[in-house]
């Protein structure tokens, strides 16, 4: 992405970012909350219009995103939920088989049938990420993914981004985080945001 | 749970026993059959009703009026509610009739009605003007209320607009109108058998309560009542079976 310009009215939220990701590695941006970290995964992803500036390399490919909240459909199951992000993708034998899978891997499997208020926080953040390792994509960006998951969970999930096969852009504020997973570690300054250094993992 | 629904229970039966008693005190108290008849009498004037040729054939007209009309405003609630959520001219056009239903006073309306419609269409119509303003600002609130967070994850993920409407649209209309409609058809109930007493259909428990009072059997008004207190109780018990059994409001909390 090139000289990403960004404001709100007159705040000024993002200035002149410019970044590279490099293919099927991990970048892990690191600033102090608020500095519009989000935004910038917004815009990434198309959910949000820049100001002005250029991404090339997003605009074909499939995204996964890992909300900050879990944007979990409180009347699907984790199953259901699961497949929402394949049906139009994927048959259905094939959908049942992905998400039994991917549940045994992060030891949700006897939560299938479990309705999100039935879940608690982090197994819910638990579902909103593996949603993303599910959906078939070549990129997947990730807003503090970890934030509330216990060190356990959050040490399998890190090992299944470091294993996936994806350029991963993750947003964080946790410098160990940034540091065990980081590929490429972008530092961001506070508001706006600029890139303050880059630091090769 | 079992020790606590044992609890509402023997409260519930207190409470019923409780208001028998006050009817007897004030029946007795009153002692005039006309003004205020006591349980006897209208247990009795029940039996006769019940008995009586074309009761059922009452009842059947009652309920299938109740249950045609609020089916029109219903399928209309969910038509005007979805046009209204794309459109923001149907929204402003719906608007001030909505208002016109609410601050008008229904009686107005209905005295309207008797004007200008067939007697067996005027109880549908009553149920109708106060029935299909709750059901199409659920409609409304239920489409315009999604959480647009889960919209955004649906388009970031590609997932297909069908699927949209199908998976996250159509449940949310659906789960909201599931709240108001036991309450919906019991109000619309009410309301029929409110124009059935103004329009007088040939068969109708709003004919036969107006025709009671007309004789002055009182007791007679009492047992109709009794009839339909009956009548909305199996109604509210059919919905509750069938909400188990499609478990509707699993989900929630």
């Amino acid at each position: 992405m090139k000289n990403i310009n960004k404001s709100y009215g007159d705040l000024k939220v993002l200035d002149n970012i410019s970044i590279d990701f490099p293919e099927n590695k991990i970048t892990c941006i690191l600033g102090p909350s608020g500095c519009g970290k989000t935004t910038l995964l917004n815009i990434m992803a198309g959910l949000l219009d820049m100001d002005s500036g250029e991404i090339i390399g997003f605009e074909n490919g499939d995204i996964s995103f890992v909300f900050q909240e879990d944007r979990l459909i409180p009347w699907k199951n984790v199953e259901e939920n699961l497949a929402f992000v394949l049906r139009d993708k994927v048959n259905k034998k094939e959908i049942a088989e992905i998400v039994d899978n991917y549940l045994k891997l992060v030891g949700l499997e006897e939560y299938k049938y479990y309705y999100p208020k039935d879940l608690s926080g982090g197994m819910k953040q638990r579902i909103n990420i593996l949603r993303a390792f599910i959906y078939p994509s070549k990129i997947l960006i990730m807003d503090e993914p970890f934030k509330s998951l216990d060190m356990d969970n959050k040490q399998i999930l890190m090992d299944l981004v470091k294993v996936g096969n994806r350029t991963c852009i993750m947003v964080t504020h946790d410098m160990e985080e940034a540091l065990t997973l980081g590929d490429r570690i972008v530092i961001l300054t506070g508001k706006p945001a600029r890139v303050k250094e880059i630091v090769e993992g | 749970m079992k020790k606590s629904s044992i609890k509402s229970s023997k409260l519930s039966i207190a409470a019923k026993t409780i208001i028998i008693i006050i009817w007897i005190i004030l029946s007795k108290a009153i002692d005039n059959e006309v003004i205020f008849p006591g349980i006897r009498s209208t247990i009795m004037e029940m039996f006769k009703i019940m008995k009586s040729t074309g009761f059922i054939l009452i009842i059947k007209s009652t309920i299938f009026r109740s249950l045609i009309g609020f089916l029109i405003s219903l399928i209309l609630a969910i038509l005007m509610g979805i046009l209204a959520s794309i459109s923001d001219f149907i929204y402003y056009l719906m608007k001030p009739i909505l208002n016109f239903l609410s601050s008008v006073p229904t009686m107005a309306i209905i005295i309207l009605a008797l004007i200008w419609l067939n007697n067996e269409i005027v109880p549908m119509f009553v149920g109708f003007i106060m029935v299909f303003p709750i059901l199409y600002e659920t409609v409304l609130n239920g489409i315009l209320n999604i959480d647009k967070n889960i919209i955004e994850m649906a388009k970031v993920y590609k997932v297909n607009k069908t699927t949209i409407i199908k998976d996250i649209y159509i449940p949310s209309i659906f789960y909201n109108l599931s709240t108001v409609f036991t309450s919906a058809l019991g109000t619309n109930l009410k309301m029929v058998i409110a124009g059935e007493v103004l329009s007088q259909p040939r068969y109708a428990v709003g004919s036969n309560l107006q025709l009671q009072k007309t004789y002055l059997n009182t007791a007679g008004v009492f047992a109709w009542i009794i009839i339909i207190l009956l009548i909305s109780k199996i109604f509210k018990y059919l919905m509750k079976k069938l909400d188990d059994v499609l478990k509707l409001n699993e989900w929630k909390c």
